[in-house]
């Protein structure tokens, strides 16, 4: 498909916020390997870790094409800064309970968003999104399993669960956060629908879920900013995934 | 939160109609979890085209050596336990007589 320049770059943006996000959170739960409840769950959390970066690395190739770049570059080549992520992904591990808040409202958006990619009208990127669901859909059953089996647990594990959802919930709106091309690719059809409606459906299905946990909470709306915003967290977390490729040993010939 | 863990015995089949084959067993609180991890411990390496995946106590175990390793000679109810190798021959060859009559 031709694009203009502006559709390019619309689509370029949109194809990095995903590949993000799947990129920060891979590695974000993959620091329970080796250290997650049991050892059944820690195969099955580094399994679905690795299943993220491998979403991103197919979303960054995808980018890499249209923006005639490099994956890896893409990937493990930039300053912190530069990551556009949702604010939702800004945040340290945490405990369980926060993990499993967090992925929850994280693998109930991308199911939204993957649903309305899939019928995008950018080949390319509807036939990997379509490929992605297969792998999602058992990453959001595994995720409602957990989210129930802490909401039905003791009152310390309610609790603590009931706090990671609220702490996190302003940062989740975030992952439909506008983008600056959003115009354009809405009218080219790349983007069936906008932000704010995959938003909205998002919400009505989890509000009904996590209030009964979390209790009321507050009308949250996306912000413009909400990609933008990079935390300490973060800067620690990108020390880490770039210790080798961004490194003395970058140019080395392995 | 209930900590009690059972144990889920998997079966895995390569491909369809295979025989199921046991796989080994893992560790799950409940039906839901364990498919997840029968099929990251049996199946994500695309080697499964089909898991089992059970409870343990749900199988009836049978071990009891009166039942399987009877003291007496039972050797006439294994297939070889009967030597018909020549009976079928002489069969054979009367068949082919009758046939070229």
């Amino acid at each position: 498909m031709d694009l203009d320049s502006t559709t390019r770059e619309a689509l370029a943006e949109l194809l990095l916020a995903v590949a993000d996000d799947e990129f920060v959170i891979g590695f974000w739960d993959s620091e329970w390997t080796g250290i997650a409840p049991m050892l059944e769950e820690d195969v099955a959390t580094s399994s679905i870790a690795q299943d993220e970066i491998g979403h991103a690395r197919a979303l960054y190739q995808l980018l890499a094409e249209v923006t005639d770049d490099d994956a890896d570059r893409i990937a493990y080549g930039r300053q912190p800064d530069a990551y556009r992520h949702a604010a939702l992904l800004n945040h340290r591990r945490g405990d369980w309970a926060f993990s499993v808040a967090r992925r929850y409202l994280y693998e109930t958006a991308d199911a939204v968003r993957l649903e309305g990619l899939a019928r995008s009208t950018h080949e390319p990127l509807a036939q990997l999104a379509g490929k992605m669901r297969r792998e999602e859909t058992y990453h959001l059953l595994h995720a409602e399993a957990w989210l129930r089996r802490l909401a039905d647990g003791p009152p310390e594990v309610r609790d603590r669960l009931g706090d990671a959802l609220r702490r996190l919930w302003p940062d989740a709106q975030q992952l439909f956060a506008p983008l600056d091309g959003e115009g354009a690719l809405v009218m080219a059809g790349i983007l069936p629908e906008p932000m704010a409606t995959l938003h909205a459906a998002w919400m009505t299905r989890v509000r009904a879920a996590v209030e009964p946990i979390a209790g009321q909470l507050p009308d949250a709306r996306p912000s413009p900013g909400g990609r933008t915003t990079r935390t300490d967290d973060f800067r620690w977390l990108h020390g880490e995934f770039t210790m080798v490729a961004g490194g003395a040993e970058a140019a080395a010939l392995w | 939160m209930s900590t009690t863990e059972r144990i889920w015995e998997v079966f895995r089949q390569e491909d369809e109609g295979d025989p199921m084959v046991h796989a080994g067993n893992v560790n799950a609180p409940d039906e839901e979890l364990a498919m997840h991890y029968a099929r990251e411990f049996y199946g994500r390496r695309g080697e499964s085209h089909r898991l089992w995946i059970v409870p343990r106590d749900a199988v009836t175990e049978l071990d009891d050596p009166d039942l399987l390793k009877p003291p007496f000679d039972r050797s006439h109810k294994k297939p070889g336990g009967y030597i018909i190798k020549h009976k079928l021959e002489a069969a054979k060859q009367r068949a082919a007589t009758e046939a070229g009559e």
